[in-house]
């Protein structure tokens, strides 16, 4: 509002101002991405992507469904989110934060004007009505209650005033910034499912099911529900209370509409795409030769590559308390797992598997995360058998059998299981590389093959010898402690380090002595506030990390995407990131 | 006969019951549990595990989570929750029945109208060129699965430049209301999965046909109605092809559970929304309730199918009683 304006002028403005209900109050101003190819669009369209199964839900901390996610993030908004280009936090529904008391307080100011899809208000209610009853709920599915647990003790939550909320922590945590990204519910509709409404704290895993009304899902993100068929497809359209705007001050969303087809098989979906029933697919590096042919031949479309911060990369890992005691004792050495590192070809896996598409890995760092990663390439290595080979030798594994193994000192061969995931596009591939180049430094390997959806809990169980896995990536190490710090509750290939619960002390003592460095890195870490000395932390630990090798990673895989050309500010979106939404900028051409 | 069938129908709820108990046993054999999905996302920790376990009822013996569902079904009628989507087992199960009995009837019909008569006409000129090419192509369909006829007929389409792969609908018409447009859509559509999930079922019936119509023709009351100066058109029909149908009754009772399991791959690879992947979804998840309601289901169906192709047999076939 400029203030030089005739009286006359203000006025209307004023009373226009009253007419939109005040959503205009105060939008977020979208702006300033020339870099990532982002111009002004016009608004109208129809957007539709993949959904790779039917929501399971339409309540987000119901159930843990990465379908639902996808939904989730149009019609929904956390208080912080990423900068699309740096990945730096940045307000969202909250307008701005103040972090006090040696980072123990965190005061967030809440964007005024902001309505729910359904025009009530959006206020401080609303989010601690979230916080207390979804995310910190322990009986929520799909909460995060122990992300609000320091040291035992929790985090506390009040409403300030009407646009003010606080946190107060037990002690000072950096990343906890990042949990501001979850999303907010609203309170009028939820209610009468939480505790706060008079039900069991485990009722609002029932709060709307797939067949609710409509109407019943409010949302403050940029879409909101409009049909759901069962099996078929999500409809959502435009939320006209969005309270962003682009650089020219034209109201976000600019698509009228946006669509999920359900779609299970990724062949399928291609298939989809090529028929121009879908306008954006995420694909794997299989599946880009042929697409980026028929690009280049002509086809209404544009294939992308991005070297994206999230996204999982696969490693190996062995086990350390394997049945085995002869291959426990070989695999808790670190000089077997480098020698193997030798035999680990990575070049042929990015360019047979990946087609290229991929490059060398950091260790629990995308290289591409500039804010934390270390230079830890060196300590890849490079393939050599023969290096390899002599590595072995000098472990004592010289000796070798009619068939070429080699013998463990207790005269067996040297001869273990690979366990991978066999429903996967590059698990497979990869395997058989891994097998092939074992053998020829003498190690033989034999593939087990289940499905991926249960590589984690078997890695739990402790009922394997060598796997094939991935954990994904995220913008601060901090959020993968449960995976890197020993002792934690993903820290499989060692799991005689973890406690009996989650939380308590691990067992320090049974600890190499350099995975007590990285436990103490981790803790250290998680309460220091300096930036500086927390990168220095995380440095030290990548190193550490790369030397040892807990796990060995493979290769950071690229991201593609194919987009059709009837849209424009298209940016790579890998999925479900709370608080990394680009939909918003789209625009039908 | 109504008698036969009410003693069928209460013969069939021991039979219902022991299958229950080996689904259940099958099924808590499978290694892993529900919640091992869930394990990779980083908000799942120890005490979430527990707390769904405890939700979920699966801290309790197994016999009791047998009993308790049973006694739902009994008392209630109520067949349990699916854990993945927090509902009823019995509405989801309603919400995908629509199109699954739908797209079963169409093919079971097309592939019967296409089937009989070729099989009969095989029969009837059994060394005829004809004969033989049509012989040959059943033999053909009958090897090839059905997933692999429907990616072929995808990338036909694709490659002559169509939009309708996979899915009843286009985009736009999947939650439009009922019109002519939309009723030309489906059709534009339809075709695929009939001849995908049809076509097997085409080349089994035509050489079940053909072999009960060559045993037939030959029978002496065929010879004596063709001596007895009948029409060639009359014997065929009113003494050859009712008698060489029986054993097709019997076969189109037991192609009733695969309503349910008949095509799993084929609607995964076609995009159908019918309940084939919703039972292999609930069987990899172990999503118990569903995994059971549907299994119950369709032996539910194989018994009523059985039971029904009894009926229409001695209805169809006057030397069959049931006294």
């Amino acid at each position: 509002m400029t203030r030089s304006r005739p009286a006359r002028t203000a006025a209307l403005s004023l009373v226009t101002l009253a007419l939109l209900g005040g959503a205009l109050a105060a939008p977020k101003k979208v702006s300033g991405y020339g870099s990532l190819g982002v111009t002004d669009g016009k608004p109208g369209g129809t957007y539709t992507l993949p959904l790779g199964d039917s929501p399971q839900s339409l309540f987000y901390y119901g159930v843990i469904d990465n379908n639902l996610g996808l939904i989730s993030q149009q019609l929904f908004d956390g208080l912080l989110e990423f900068n699309y280009a740096t990945y730096k936090l940045e307000p969202a529904l909250a307008e701005s934060y103040v972090v006090s008391d040696g980072g123990r307080t965190y005061t967030f100011k809440l964007r005024q004007g902001v309505k729910w899809s359904d025009g009530q208000t959006f206020d401080a209610d609303d989010v601690v009505f979230t916080f207390k009853n979804m995310i910190m709920n322990p009986e929520a599915r799909a909460g995060d209650a122990a992300s609000f647990k320091l040291d035992g003790k929790p985090v506390e939550i009040s409403r300030v005033n009407q646009y003010t909320v606080k946190f107060e922590l037990p002690r000072p945590s950096p990343a906890f910034l990042l949990q501001m990204r979850s999303f907010i519910m609203p309170k009028h509709k939820l209610l009468k499912f939480s505790v706060e409404g008079g039900a069991k704290p485990s009722d609002i895993n029932g709060a709307w099911p797939t067949n609710v009304a409509e109407s019943e899902v409010v949302g403050t993100g940029p879409f909101k529900l409009a049909t759901y068929t069962a099996g078929q497809k999500v409809t959502l359209t435009r939320n006209p209370n969005y309270w962003k705007v682009d650089g020219k001050g034209t109201k976000l969303p600019y698509l009228d509409r946006l669509e999920f087809l359900v779609i299970r098989d990724p062949q399928a979906q291609v298939a989809q795409f090529l028929a121009g029933n879908l306008d954006q697919l995420n694909i794997s590096g299989a599946q880009f030769p042929d697409l980026k042919q028929k690009e280049v031949a002509g086809a209404p479309f544009r294939v992308t590559r991005s070297t994206a911060l999230f996204g999982s990369p696969p490693f190996v890992a062995y086990n350390f308390d394997a049945k085995d005691p002869a291959l426990a004792k070989l695999f808790s050495d670190v000089r077997f797992r480098r020698a193997m590192q030798g035999a680990l070809n990575r070049d042929r896996i990015i360019d047979t598997v990946y087609n290229g598409l991929a490059s060398l890995p950091g260790h629990g760092v995308a290289p591409v995360n500039k804010d934390w990663y270390a230079n830890t390439r060196p300590q890849l290595g490079s393939f050599n058998v023969a290096a390899a080979g002599q590595a072995l030798d000098a472990l004592g594994l010289k000796n070798r059998n009619s068939a070429g193994i080699r013998l463990l000192p207790n005269g067996r061969p040297l001869e273990f299981d690979l366990t991978y995931g066999t429903d996967s596009s590059t698990y497979p591939a990869m395997a058989t590389i891994i097998q092939s180049d074992f053998a020829k430094v003498g190690v033989k390997v034999n593939l087990r093959g289940i499905l991926s959806s249960k590589l984690l809990s078997t890695g739990q169980s402790g009922d394997w010898e060598m796997i094939l896995h991935a954990f994904g990536d995220q913008p601060d190490p901090e959020l993968r402690k449960p995976i890197w710090q020993p002792g934690g509750a993903l820290y499989y290939w060692h799991r005689s380090l973890q406690p009996a619960r989650d939380g308590d002390k691990p067992n320090v003592a049974k600890m190499a002595a350099w995975e007590k460095d990285i436990y103490a890195i981790f803790d250290k870490a998680a309460t220091t506030t300096n930036v500086g000395e927390r990168k220095a932390l995380y440095t030290r630990w990548q190193l550490l990390f790369a030397q040892n090798l807990p796990v060995t990673p493979i290769a950071k895989p690229e991201n593609i995407g194919a987009v059709s050309n009837r849209y424009g500010n298209y940016i790579y979106n890998l999925g479900v990131i709370p608080g990394y939404n680009p939909v918003p900028l789209i625009y039908q051409k | 006969m109504l008698t036969y069938t009410l003693r069928r129908i209460l013969g069939m709820i021991p039979t219902l019951l022991l299958i229950s108990v080996v689904c259940f046993t099958v099924i808590q054999l499978q290694p892993g549990s529900f919640l091992d999905q869930y394990l990779e996302d980083p908000r799942v920790t120890k005490e979430t595990v527990a707390s769904i376990t405890r939700q979920l009822g699966l801290d309790q013996p197994l016999w009791v989570q047998y009993l308790t569902w049973i006694k739902g079904i009994v008392t209630q009628g109520d067949f349990g929750y699916s854990f993945v989507n927090g509902r009823p087992v019995s509405s989801l199960i309603w919400e995908r029945l629509g199109w699954t009995v739908f797209l079963a009837v169409l093919t079971l019909i097309v592939s019967w109208v296409i089937a009989v008569p070729l099989g009969i006409y095989t029969a009837l000129n059994r060394y005829s060129k004809r004969s033989v090419a049509l012989n040959f192509f059943g033999y053909v369909s009958l090897a090839t699965p059905d997933f692999l006829v429907a990616l072929l007929l995808i990338a036909l389409v694709l490659n002559l430049g169509g939009t309708n792969v996979g899915g009843l609908f286009s985009p736009q018409f999947i939650d439009a209301p009922w019109s002519g447009a939309k009723v030309m859509d489906l059709l534009g559509h339809l075709w695929i999965p009939m001849i995908a999930i049809g076509l097997e079922g085409v080349a089994g019936l035509m050489r079940q046909m053909r072999a009960s119509m060559l045993d037939v023709i030959g029978q002496d009351y065929v010879r004596t109605a063709r001596a007895k100066g009948l029409a060639g058109r009359r014997v065929l029909w009113k003494h050859a092809v009712r008698n060489a149908v029986n054993p097709l009754i019997s076969l189109a009772g037991l192609s009733l559970p695969s309503l349910i399991s008949g095509t799993i791959i084929a609607s995964i690879v076609l995009n159908l929304p019918t309940i084939g992947p919703f039972l292999y979804d609930s069987l990899l998840n172990k999503d118990q309730y569903v995994a059971m309601t549907l299994l119950l289901f369709s032996a539910l169906l194989l018994l009523i199918g059985n039971l029904l192709s009894d009926l229409a047999l001695a209805w169809a076939d006057p030397r069959v009683r049931f006294e």
